[in-house]
């Protein structure tokens, strides 16, 4: 009898260790919370369903910007860390001098499939550290739009037949068209024009319009960029001034400014896109839209960054070729299966998906797609990306002279010095 | 008397190792090893070449480390000074109710005092939110009629930072008031009292003289501890004009963490341990020489 | 200072009909500060009640205009998706263990130091008494990074030990005061217990610690608590959810973006809650702890 329990003990134990070991785990930090959150815990049970008993994924989530940071470099310089990461790809110069991130050799990246022709030129590109090497894969390009109201537009003859906002683009007819919403009483266009990386990104989309570089050989607002810096930022304080745009609105505020119906237009990240999309269906929204934003001077452009995946470089511990194959085979299922991740108002980077047509389908996405072909993803500079100086900078300079504190000229000349002196 | 020396010292060494082992491994190692870091030119984590005193030269040079110290001076004498005040007022408050009144209004004061710095910034940040805050009911009228940004206006930052903080920490300030002030025996009031001495009289011959060394305990723990600010400034600032508000501890972390240089922030660390040992031992002896009168 | 007896009734008796004189024109001050008092309570105690009212608030009211004082409409739906699809009880119970730890260890440790300093005379007291006050003037989160390359190097990153570990030398400030409460222990209790051959563990135990005992109390709450609220230090240490404490947990969590305010509070306020429970709790305790401690003085 006892010998019987015995057997069975030891044979389900011998059972339980090889289907431990059979499954292998992922550690896996990223920093998405939010909608981005729940829709990236999703995918992953959907992954760790498709892949039970073989590959399990273990998530765990870091508050974005520093904190995030900050905890991946600590952790690798010491040995410790996730097996893969999300990663800016804003921040990836950044990211390989600091040493945290591991290239990806072509051999590999082959072996789970992952092609840079899959990927639009400048997305993988902006994945590449100065040595060319390839750092991370893209997962989706993530951009500001304008989100619109359609009653207010209608009312200030701002909205053409096909729902669209008419009548935007131009700088001159953008101001005009604010002064009119204004005129009805309501505020034209709102904003967080409290927080440095929403300033970062209208400003930047404005550079990049006129053909403005932030940063060349080195150099920053080198020549005519500062003249044209100078430009975007007196654009974005007029706004202001004429009362369009209401000063030092935090985040969360200027999104509620837009909901209840106070703000025709309303500049934010896609990612805003299902929070519109979730009070629609409650039927608490207003009939919007969300388009690129408009081309104020010489040709489109708009701001644009990149959640791509990297693997870490732990110091004395790194990820062995085996975990290395896992983790790419898991980044090309979820680039195959970025149409979810799309749902979040993102543009798939995996072309195959992003020219599929089950994302051509896809509303609002679709509405705004079209900036993924003038894309303009940021400096390539270790002081540069999410968190970085340059978006201290944005906060430090841009946004006072936003909000009225500064003159649009001293703004951008002391970015300037202020990021030239940092950069020695 | 050989042998109770020899009994204090081993049973003093007995009291004192646990204390010993944890600052020597947790303290002083790592702080020897900052030192030694402010030296080179190393990375957040890693070794670095020898430089000698160059970190120190160049923040000697770096503007924003002068905007840091004087930051942190200015929180600080924004902040000690009325919250010892304040703490010792609301003591006296206090100590003079009695049951259920006193347990219910002691409360009041100490609450805030457990609350962790992320409830503390969402509360305020949330009463103050430009938009939708419910201190704009006040603000509003003051300002001509428009809502205003408190934590975004410059001047009115490291104020504004000051108040929530008095608010959030008065409780370990008032717990040690009431402590040194339940020291003095009521039988001096009584006395005072027959002698027809008045509440002022009773306040300023009594209970300040007596309650100094508590007072300026708390003083001296306070001005400390607030010179090592961060969190409330980092996370009220965060998102705007870091730069002008910025405080030494946040320049620390923004050499180590964000520029990447280690041993730039450990030059910095040295300094501010060097600032708060002088303003700390200065305000101590000053005190203490006016108490001694 | 002088000896006094809490019950001086017999010595007040005569007395009263001279106070009861006084007692008139004594009172409306008295009220007024009263009356002060509890207004500053309330407009205390105002904030946190503010933030506690949204989180019961639906998101649409708390953007509304107007002042609300109660929620039209009571909800619990900020709590539900935070209580209901996370591992808060798992956070809980690694901030209850990591905390006890840190106040248990801090205080005995501190009693200990803070007496031999206070009372002993040993070799190198000047020199350690010097090396705590230092330790109270370093800015010891500037040492974060060490102790995470001290605490990686005994392997201890990611268990609730290396999370204790720093958190032992955050709080210096315990051994000062209890040396400052120490010292002002009357020398002749000291001397008679001497006489009687009491020998120094016998002098911390059966007198120096009882008679600041609401010391004590006082302390283990503030380690408690600073424990508790820990952030920076936790973060860094733990990169598992199932090893993380409150405050780490809650940034975990996964909600919808917008406009978030009530369910924002509501995250934040479940970190506070337990403390803030137990405090209210024993709060009768604690203050009658720290009165008491003045009273047995003859």
């Amino acid at each position: 009898m006892i010998r019987k329990v015995l057997y069975a003990t030891l044979a389900s134990l011998a059972l339980t260790v090889s289907a431990a070991r059979a499954e292998d785990t992922i550690v896996w930090w990223d920093f998405l919370s939010g909608g981005d959150g729940v829709r990236m815990k999703a995918m992953l049970e959907e992954f760790n369903k498709e892949h039970a008993g073989k590959i399990k994924i273990d998530a765990t989530t870091s508050e974005w910007g520093t904190p995030f940071y900050t905890k991946v470099q600590t952790a690798t310089a010491t040995g410790q860390g996730p097996d893969v990461m999300t990663y800016h790809e804003s921040r990836m110069p950044l990211g390989v001098s600091e040493g945290v991130v591991s290239p990806l050799t072509p051999e590999e990246l082959a072996a789970a499939g992952i092609k840079a022709s899959d990927f639009s030129p400048a997305n993988w590109k902006a994945a590449q550290g100065p040595d060319g090497k390839q750092y991370g894969v893209p997962l989706d390009i993530h951009s500001i739009i304008l989100y619109y109201n359609k009653d207010l537009l209608k009312k200030a003859g701002l909205l053409g037949d096909d729902g669209k906002p008419k009548g935007l683009d131009g700088a001159a007819n953008f101001d005009a068209a604010l002064a009119k919403l204004t005129a009805n009483g309501v505020v034209g266009l709102s904003t967080a024009t409290a927080d440095n990386a929403t300033m970062w990104r209208i400003f930047y989309t404005l550079l990049s319009q006129q053909d403005g570089q932030f940063v060349k050989d080195g150099k920053f607002l080198d020549g005519d960029n500062l003249d044209k810096a100078t430009t975007a930022i007196a654009e974005m304080q007029k706004w202001v001034k004429t009362g369009a745009t209401p000063a030092k609105t935090e985040y969360p505020a200027s999104i509620a400014l837009f909901t209840s119906g106070k703000a025709a237009m309303h500049i934010n990240g896609v990612w805003e896109v299902p929070t519109m999309v979730d009070l629609a269906k409650k039927g608490q929204l207003f009939d919007w839209g969300a388009i690129q934003i408009p081309t104020f001077y010489a040709h489109p452009a708009t701001w644009a960054d990149s959640h791509s995946f990297a693997i870490p470089d732990r110091k004395g511990n790194p990820v062995d070729a085996a975990k290395r194959k896992e983790v790419l085979d898991a980044i090309h299922w979820f680039n195959e299966h970025s149409l979810e991740w799309a749902g979040g108002g993102h543009v798939p980077a995996y072309l195959p998906v992003q020219e599929s047509a089950e994302f051509k389908a896809l509303k609002p996405n679709s509405d705004y797609v079209s900036l993924a072909k003038t894309a303009v993803f940021d400096p390539v500079s270790v002081l540069a990306g999410v968190a970085s100086p340059v978006y201290d900078a944005a906060g430090n300079y841009v946004m006072p002279a936003m909000n009225g504190e500064m003159a649009p000229a001293d703004a951008a000349k002391q970015m300037r010095d202020d990021l030239q002196g940092q950069a020695k | 008397m050989l042998r109770s020396k020899r009994s204090e010292v081993i049973t003093a060494a007995v009291l004192m190792a646990p204390f010993v082992v944890i600052y020597g491994v947790l303290f002083v190692y790592p702080t020897v090893k900052m030192v030694q870091l402010s030296l080179t030119n190393a990375p957040l984590i890693g070794a670095g070449k020898w430089v000698g005193l160059d970190n120190y030269f160049r923040l000697a040079s770096d503007r924003l480390f002068s905007v840091a110290i004087w930051n942190t001076i200015y929180f600080v004498i924004l902040s000690v000074a009325p919250s010892t005040l304040i703490g010792l007022l609301v003591a006296l408050g206090v100590n003079r109710l009695k049951g259920w009144l006193q347990s219910v209004v002691l409360a009041a004061f100490f609450l805030p005092y457990i609350l962790p710095v992320s409830v503390v910034f969402r509360i305020w940040a949330w009463i103050f939110d430009k938009d939708f805050g419910v201190a704009q009911y006040v603000i509003g009228p003051l300002n001509g009629g428009q809502h205003l940004s408190i934590f975004r206006t410059i001047p009115l930052f490291m104020p504004a930072v000051a108040f929530v903080t008095i608010w959030w920490l008065i409780g370990f300030n008032v717990l040690l008031f009431i402590a040194g002030l339940r020291n003095i025996s009521s039988e001096i009031y009584e006395a005072a009292g027959l002698d027809g001495a008045s509440r002022w009289a009773q306040f300023t011959r009594i209970t300040w003289p007596l309650i100094w060394p508590v007072t300026v305990l708390v003083f001296t723990i306070q001005l400390i501890l607030q010179l090592k600010i961060f969190d409330q400034v980092y996370l009220f600032a965060n998102g705007g004009r870091t730069d002008a508000t910025i405080v030494m501890v946040q320049y620390i972390f923004k050499q180590a963490f964000q520029v990447n240089k280690g041993g730039l922030a450990a030059a910095a660390a040295v300094v501010l341990f060097a600032l708060i040992v002088i303003l700390s031992v200065l305000q101590f002896q000053l005190l203490k020489a006016r108490g001694a009168r | 200072m002088t000896a006094s007896v809490e019950s001086g009734a017999d010595l007040v008796a005569p007395l009263a009909a001279r106070r009861l004189a006084r007692l008139r024109h004594l009172d409306l001050v008295g009220l007024v500060i009263t009356l002060v008092t509890l207004v500053a309570a309330v407009f205390w105690a105002f904030p946190l009640y503010w933030g506690l009212v949204t989180t019961f608030k639906h998101e649409y009211e708390i953007v509304q205009p107007g002042f609300q004082i109660w929620p039209k409409h009571f909800t619990v739906e900020n709590y539900v998706h935070v209580l209901l699809q996370t591992k808060i009880g798992l956070w809980y119970l690694n901030s209850l263990i990591t905390s006890v730890a840190v106040m248990l260890i801090v205080v005995a440790t501190s009693a200990c130091a803070g007496y031999a300093i206070s009372q002993l005379d040993f070799p190198g007291r000047r020199f350690f008494w010097w090396m705590i006050l230092a330790s109270f003037m370093v800015p010891v989160s500037a040492l974060i990074v060490n102790h995470f390359i001290l605490m990686s190097q005994f392997k201890l990153i990611n268990t609730l030990a290396g999370v204790v570990g720093p958190q032992l030398v955050y709080a210096p400030v315990t051994i000062i005061i209890y040396k400052q409460f120490f010292d002002s222990v009357p020398k002749d209790f000291r001397e008679a217990a001497v006489i009687d051959g009491a020998s120094e563990l016998q002098l911390l135990f059966r007198i120096y610690l009882p008679m600041n005992w609401g010391v004590t109390t006082a302390l283990a709450i503030i380690t408690f608590i600073g424990a508790w609220n820990q952030f920076l230090w936790p973060f860094l240490a733990v990169s598992s959810e199932d090893k993380m404490n409150i405050t780490v947990g809650i940034t975990q969590v996964h909600d919808a973006f917008g406009v978030s305010y009530g369910r924002d509070l509501a995250v934040a306020m479940l970190a506070a809650l337990p403390v803030a429970l137990v405090y209210l709790i024993f709060q009768r305790r604690v203050t009658q702890a720290i009165m008491l401690s003045a009273g047995i003085k003859g």
